[in-house]
């Protein structure tokens, strides 16, 4: 169901969503950039629509709405294993139609890939998700190519402006928030989600890729220019490593928990097994693994690309390694 | 032709007396090295007008146009003016260029308009001490590096103003990576180590460099929003006892950093030796005659440091002694 | 829903030593379990380390844990009347019925054993499943043997070779590493044998290398990968090889199909 809402009306339906739910949303952070007096855009916590940052894609993805950096699995007291208790208010999340081609993926992993995931499931199932349409392409995205730049699968979208909200709803359960707002302030009308036609960058992937791509010289040219710190995992949408970690608190040895917090597979120590072995030694060998996965190996697995094409580690490398050109690169030589 | 020029003004006015008779040399500040391209414009055609083409790119990021004969001061400070205005520096009278050089220009390094370790925009920071310190005749060098590898190299400077951030650490986006480890160690001081899967800072140690957030993959590691300084001062070069600059506050303010600097210029009027040559004398100098402590009175008066402000309340200096 | 990650309790019935730095756990444990799937293992607090079971009993697994890091250096120190937190089996193990009416060949290397003893064992106990039986088990030198006792049991039953890679002068045991014995095997039907290789990566590339020299059919051949694991159950994604978990999909591979894993 479609509606054009005054901005006032739909900034009181905010409200009153923030009441019920906990809205995740992509945010400006000020000052908190890499440099100095450079923001950073990512997912917090919000409590009204002026908080939101419609305009530009976040630097990091809604993942950490639904898979947090640090999550706790269980504490361990004495002999006591405790698992903490699931977030109290269920969760709206706003995302870009990239991020929620994502969410596929980390559904894939989560609850389809061997046994369901306690904690992913107990948090995805009171997660509602709503759109942010893309009036126009980003500058490193490839959506379009991916086959990700538009979506159905929301329960709301929702298109902002000074004055107007423009809003489709799917969800029954939201549609009772917009029922309350005063008689004349709610019009129906259609709305469809916003969404670039192209892109600035283009991608074709083959069907497949013979079995000379793994030593390709791509990895190693491309692969000696990665310093390995990670930021093309931990901002990406679709990566959903974890490590496990155990402590006891300082002041009291007998209670700890066990906690898993996001891996990258780039990062020195994502192979090592105890006793000093390590299966992937070289960024070449890494890098070759990430971007193989993104493009071929999932694929290959579940039938669908696991990559979506948002961009976001094109944007964040510190060493400016374009997984665009590199893919492009390694299509063109492996044709 | 007889040549009429009374020097002590000339100097005053920001010319240099060269070592050939009638020919001296135009100085131009540039606060913090940070001006407009068209400027460059300006300074060539005064230099290829009164000069002899030649511009020398001075130490503190100013220009001196070589080669200018004396008599054409008045025509050339006419020529200045523009570029005066365009770098808003504070003026007695208008077309009569500079009205003072005993207090130099501000120096400064690139900064956070382009550089990626630097803490702040020194390029603003330098031009607010000009505006509050110039003109002036007293002696004194000021110089701003936007972090503790001290580019701008502003501890030979009486007062060397370098950036510093507090790091803020959040855990809960922190993944263990060692990136910040690694680089503190290999960059800066080693201050940050391991504990439970997550970093401890040693405080003590942490020289607020921020290499910690920049090699951050996260945003576990966030710079402070507040901006801090580590505040060097009497540094110097010179005959007698060149020697690096200390250390007197540590985490300070911008507002500290500039009130410090102007009670110094009070200090300095107080006990400034009146018979020293050209009414020059460093500050060092004046405070190794009256003593520390008389100075850091001076110079701490009405101000009001930030809580977490490290104030070091003896300093001594070392440096070479040919004296 | 079942929280897979909360580790039960199992306590500790017996600490075999073998060496300095490794002992087998037999462990408290009744339900499932094949040889070649493993248990993730912990110490509340210090962490959990992915261990293959070495032998099974009516109501035990046998863990054989090398001490080479945080966890199992904890599990050595805190062992003592104490119990373990563990969760799995998890993989798929080694299916015995692979290797019926076969002859049977396992190639072992170091604690490489362990995850196949349990395949030992069993033949070693109903010696007539098999046409014929062989143990390859390689160490690094004398004191790095283990399972010396089990020695004695299986050279009743099968054709042993127990060797080291350097043994002090005097020694009187086989010496060189497995590769060096595996030309001389006799195998009357290549088509109806089976081979089992298990080990550090580069001992099982080259044991293979010369099984296929036999020359045997690859998928005649079995291997187990060990790799870096976080949860068993394919969600951490350390241990994924191209499209495969080996923490699903393995840790035994047909040879066929391992080979094509590439780290």
């Amino acid at each position: 169901m479609g509606y054009q809402i005054p901005r006032e009306a739909a900034d009181q339906l905010f409200g009153w969503l923030a009441e019920h739910y906990e809205i995740l949303a992509p945010k400006v952070f000020a000052g908190e950039g890499c440099f100095s007096d450079t923001d950073v855009t990512r997912y917090g916590t919000v409590r009204s629509l002026s908080e939101i940052e419609f305009d530009k894609k976040s630097d990091y993805s809604f993942k950490e709405a639904l898979l947090p950096v640090n999550e706790t699995l269980f504490y361990f007291t004495e002999d006591q294993e405790t698992v903490p208790a699931a977030p109290g208010k269920k969760r709206l999340v706003f995302l870009r139609s990239c991020d929620l081609h994502a969410l596929k993926r980390l559904d894939a992993i989560y609850l389809e890939n061997g046994r369901e995931d306690f904690y992913y499931k107990r948090l995805r199932e009171h997660v509602l998700f709503v759109l942010i349409g893309c009036p126009e392409s980003c500058d490193t995205g490839f959506c379009v190519s991916m086959g990700t730049s538009q979506t159905g699968d929301y329960d709301l979208y929702l298109k902002i402006s000074e004055e107007t909200v423009w809003a489709d709803c799917k969800s029954e359960e939201l549609k009772a928030f917009f029922g309350r707002l005063p008689d004349g302030t709610c019009a129906e009308t259609a709305v469809s989600p916003e969404a670039p036609s192209e892109n600035k960058e283009t991608v074709t992937l083959p069907p497949s890729f013979s079995e000379d791509i793994l030593s390709n010289p791509v990895w190693e040219s491309y692969g000696s220019r990665c310093i390995g710190c990670g930021r093309c995992n931990f901002v990406c949408p679709t990566c959903t490593c974890f490590t496990m970690q155990d402590i006891h608190y300082r002041d009291n040895a007998k209670a700890g928990e066990r906690r898993r917090v996001w891996a990258s597979c780039q990062v020195d120590g994502y192979t090592d097994v105890a006793g000093g072995g390590s299966f992937r030694k070289t960024q070449s060998d890494r890098l070759r693994f990430k971007v193989l996965h993104k493009i071929c190996d999932f694929e290959k697995r579940f039938g669908f690309q696991m990559c979506v094409g948002c961009g976001r580690c094109e944007a964040v490398c510190p060493e400016y390694i374009s997984y665009i050109s590199l893919i492009n690169t390694l299509v063109k030589e492996d044709a | 032709m007889s040549l009429d020029i009374n020097t002590k003004k000339a100097k005053k006015n920001a010319y240099r007396i060269s070592k050939v008779r009638g020919v001296g040399a135009s100085r131009i500040r540039v606060p913090g090295g940070y001006l407009k391209a068209e400027i460059l414009g300006m300074v060539q055609k005064i230099a290829e007008t009164y000069g002899n083409g030649i511009v020398h790119l001075t130490t503190r990021q100013g220009f001196e146009i070589e080669g200018i004969r004396l008599e054409d001061m008045d025509a050339i400070n006419q020529m200045l003016q523009p570029i005066i205005e365009l770098l808003d520096i504070n003026q007695t009278d208008k077309n009569g260029g500079y009205p003072a050089s005993g207090t130099r220009n501000v120096s400064a390094c690139i900064g956070n308009n382009v550089c990626p370790f630097a803490n702040y925009n020194t390029a603003e920071f330098a031009k607010r001490l000009e505006k509050a310190i110039f003109p002036n005749d007293l002696h004194f060098k000021v110089a701003l590096t936007g972090c503790p590898n001290d580019c701008a190299k502003v501890r030979l400077h009486d007062f060397g103003i370098i950036g510093m951030t507090m790091p803020q650490y959040d855990p809960a986006r922190c993944v263990a990576c060692k990136a910040c480890i690694k680089g503190c160690k290999s960059l800066s001081v080693d201050a940050l180590r391991m504990e439970n899967h997550k970093i401890v800072r040693d405080e003590e140690k942490c020289i607020g460099c921020g290499v910690c957030v920049t090699k951050c993959p996260t945003r576990a590691f966030t710079r402070s929003k507040k901006k801090y300084y580590r505040l060097s001062i009497m540094g110097r070069t010179g005959k007698r006892n060149p020697r690096l600059g200390k250390d007197f506050l540590v985490w300070a303010d911008e507002d500290s950093v500039v009130k410090i600097i102007l009670n110094t210029y009070r200090f300095v009027k107080e006990y400034i030796d009146p018979n020293a040559p050209g009414g020059k004398e460093h500050i060092g100098y004046i405070i190794d005659r009256v003593g520390f402590e008389e100075y850091k009175k001076w110079a701490l008066d009405g101000v009001e440091l930030l809580p977490e402000t490290i104030v070091n309340q003896c300093v001594y200096w070392d440096g070479i002694h040919y004296d | 829903m079942n929280n897979e990650y909360l580790p039960f309790p199992s306590q500790v019935k017996e600490v075999i030593r073998h060496t300095d730095i490794e002992y087998t756990f037999r462990m408290g444990f009744s339900g499932d379990v094949r040889p070649g799937q493993f248990f993730e293992v912990s110490i509340p607090k210090f962490g959990e380390a992915p261990i293959s079971v070495s032998g099974i009993g009516a109501d035990t697994v046998d863990l054989t844990i090398r001490r080479v890091g945080t966890v199992t250096n904890q599990i050595f120190e805190h062992y003592k009347g104490s119990t373990l937190f563990m969760r799995g089996p998890y993989g798929n193990g080694f299916y015995l019925e692979n290797y019926l009416n076969r002859e049977l060949f396992v190639i072992a290397g170091g604690t490489g054993l362990s995850p196949v003893k349990g395949i030992v064992d069993y033949f070693s106990d109903h010696p007539q499943k098999v046409r014929s039986m062989t143990l390859i088990a390689g160490f690094k030198s004398p004191s790095d043997i283990l399972f010396r006792e089990d020695f004695e049991h299986w050279e009743k039953t099968m054709k042993v070779i127990r060797t080291v890679d350097t043994a002090p002068e005097g020694y009187e045991g086989a010496v060189g590493l497995v590769t060096k014995y595996i030309p001389e095997l006799s195998v009357t039907d290549p088509a109806r044998s089976a081979f089992v290789i298990v080990g550090p990566p580069a001992m099982m590339k080259f044991a293979a290398a010369e099984v296929l020299k036999l020359p045997i059919p690859e998928e005649n051949i079995w291997i187990s990968q060990e790799r870096k694991m976080c949860c068993g159950l394919g969600k951490c994604g350390h241990c994924r090889i191209g499209s495969t978990y080996v923490c699903l999909n393995g840790p035994v591979f047909n040879y066929a199909k391992g080979k094509y894993l590439v780290d």
